[in-house]
């Protein structure tokens, strides 16, 4: 069992390096050493002009160092098909988490370290701990998660299941109890990760399988949407969601509708790869008009925010070919894109509107916003009527 | 007006999994496709729903070529596959949208049948809901009711009886029933010769690709040498015998 977990380890440790070479791409991580670098030049500044002893500062250190334990769950590597094979070794699943429970702890270790370097000087000079007892305060945060992930592997098995909230929660009350009793604070995470030890209690206990498989699939899930967010990832499972309160966009009666637009409308609305992507998209632009404080710049970059929305789209077009019944229904796909195209047009209209309407809000309100809106109105038409057609003939997904 | 398969070769890359197939079935009859594992029935039906193209060899239904009007050929087919396929993204009444419009059915009438349907596979409540999370025998109830609420003139069904409770076995043997009283043809696969007996009298055996014999159960019988009341397990091991003897 040991050997299979750590064979399961380097995959996706292997995976996950190559996902994490996509993400921080060269663009990113510029952009990072600069964010990075303005926050500290910023922090420096405030150093010098930030009154010492304030009352809010041990609580903004406990909430502080408390926020990277939230990351980083239990890493299982639990499959689905372990329900199957694996399903006569309860008794082995200690010896298969002791490498993952190992595993676990590294990223959040590195994060909370890393965090409590940044805040060091801060808690030292301005909120008045020695360097000995914030080494303690630290450590006592380490124990916590240390803690945590104990009471996650205790889940595993049938009993009773602690949410992750509750175990936060908890966390942020030890972590205040730290800052300000700090060797008291210790000595409570100490006896916490003794207490929660697998060996410390001996009762025979049933491996909850079901338990264990859909919370590796819901964690695991977590990281490829925060991959998902930079590139494509192949093993992401997309879990449409039904949101009945958006039923109110689809067309009543099917007089007008054809077997294409139906099944389109629908899943731009319910597969959350396409709203989400629009949504985002959106917030994106908002965003960034909001930042940039100039109608010209926000035109440029929310032009090409929908172009890039409109892009992405792009394979809604040949969503369905590979679903057995949609080649075997009488569909006619000829003229499909342009049911896509009225589809994506009602939403890019929404899109132009939401940000139309936020550009009134956040930018200065002259003739040169509304020559923008309409120039971006025009954008928006010639990427639908225009672009959209010549990619999906292109493509030859028709 | 019949389905005709005329000296079908086919199969995935190549290499033809059918050799030779010919096949008709008028309206009002029902074909039964029997088989070991492999033996080539789910490669025939892809062929019929264009699923796969042909290497040699013709299908046509009610006089429309299958290759050549495509759109023309598959109005007329209705499909219940082994496992059920389903759209992720839609209701149960929005399966049933998607089947009248893809057919052409006129709504109000393609309603009432449908409530029909779904009463009789305890579904009418459930319309609102995603069949993605259903069991599998419900999705294939989903499946049987979407089929049959196209009202096509032939059915094609592969092996529906797996997972399927034995009240839903019993409504779909009414169903196939009711539809050759109705002149609809029929080809359905299956290894559930107890259950298909009851709806289906004509079997073709394939095995190897070519198809062996075709005739009711009895003609099968004696064709492998099988005694009258021997069980009918003993016509699969005589098609693995041959199997053997071949290889």
């Amino acid at each position: 069992m040991r050997n299979l977990a750590k064979k399961r380890l380097n995959e996706n440790l292997k995976q996950s390096v190559k996902y994490l070479t996509l993400v921080f791409n060269d663009f990113f991580i510029l952009a990072l050493i600069f964010l990075f670098g303005a926050l500290m030049f910023w922090y420096a500044q405030a150093m010098k002009t930030m009154p010492s002893n304030l009352v809010f500062y041990k609580p903004l250190i406990a909430v502080i160092l408390w926020l990277p334990l939230l990351v980083g769950r239990l890493v299982t590597l639990i499959q689905e098909a372990d329900m199957q094979f694996l399903f006569t070794q309860d008794e082995n699943m200690g010896q298969y988490l002791r490498p993952m429970f190992n595993y676990s702890l590294v990223v959040p270790c590195i994060l909370e370290i890393l965090l409590a370097g940044i805040i060091f000087p801060f808690a030292t000079i301005k909120a008045g701990y020695n360097a000995a007892q914030y080494v303690l305060i630290v450590i006592s945060m380490l124990l916590i998660k240390y803690g945590m992930l104990e009471v996650e592997q205790k889940n595993l098995y049938f009993g009773s299941h602690v949410s992750h909230l509750a175990t936060s929660i908890i966390a942020l009350v030890v972590a205040f109890l730290c800052i300000y009793m700090p060797l008291i604070g210790f000595v409570f995470t100490v006896l916490w990760t003794v207490f929660m030890e697998p060996g410390f209690n001996k009762k025979p206990k049933i491996f909850d399988w079901r338990y264990a498989v859909e919370s590796e699939k819901a964690r695991k899930d977590r990281i490829y949407s925060i991959f998902s967010m930079f590139t494509d990832v192949a093993e992401k499972q997309v879990t449409i969601k039904r949101r009945k309160y958006l039923d109110f966009l689809l067309p009543k009666s099917l007089v007008k509708e054809n077997p294409n637009l139906f099944l389109y409308r629908r899943s731009l609305l319910r597969n959350p790869e396409y709203l989400n992507l629009f949504v985002r998209m959106t917030i994106f632009a908002i965003l960034i008009s909001w930042i940039v404080q100039d109608t010209w710049w926000a035109l440029g970059l929310s032009a090409l925010v929908i172009f890039l929305t409109v892009y992405q789209l792009l394979p809604m077009a040949s969503e369905f070919d590979s679903n057995i019944m949609y080649r075997v229904y009488p569909i006619v796909t000829e003229k499909r894109s342009k049911d896509l195209i009225k589809v994506l047009n009602l939403a890019l209209i929404l899109q132009w509107f939401l940000i139309s309407v936020f550009w009134l809000i956040v930018l200065p309100i002259n003739f040169n916003l509304l020559i923008a809106v309409a120039v971006l109105f025009i954008f928006t038409m010639m990427t639908n009527y225009g672009y959209l057609p010549y990619k999906v003939n292109n493509k030859n997904i028709r | 007006m019949s389905l005709k398969i005329e000296h079908l070769t086919g199969g995935y890359t190549g290499v033809p999994v059918i050799k030779d197939i010919n096949l008709k079935i008028k309206p009002g009859e029902a074909l039964g496709l029997i088989g070991l594992n492999g033996a080539g029935k789910s490669t025939t039906i892809k062929h019929i729903l264009g699923l796969l193209r042909p290497q040699k060899g013709s299908i046509s239904l009610n006089d429309i070529p299958l290759l050549m009007r495509p759109t023309e050929f598959k109005k007329q087919v209705a499909y219940i596959p082994e496992t059920p396929v389903l759209y992720p993204e839609l209701t149960l009444k929005e399966h049933l949208e998607l089947t009248m419009l893809s057919y052409g059915l006129d709504e109000n009438k393609a309603w009432n049948r449908a409530h029909e349907l779904l009463k009789m596979f305890r579904l009418d409540d459930k319309l609102d809901w995603l069949p993605i999370h259903f069991s599998k025998g419900m999705r294939q109830k989903v499946m049987i009711v979407s089929a049959f609420l196209a009202d096509t003139s032939l059915l094609v069904i592969d092996e529906p009886f797996t997972g399927l409770d034995p009240l839903a076995v019993a409504n779909l043997i009414d169903l196939i029933k009711e539809a050759i009283k109705n002149q609809k043809m029929v080809l359905m696969t299956t290894h559930v010769l107890a259950d298909a007996q009851l709806a289906i009298s004509n079997y073709a055996v394939l095995n190897n690709g070519t198809i062996e014999i075709i005739g009711d159960l009895a003609e099968i019988r004696s064709h492998y040498g099988l005694a009258p009341d021997d069980p009918f397990d003993k016509l699969y091991l005589a098609l693995n015998r041959e199997d053997n003897g071949n290889a």
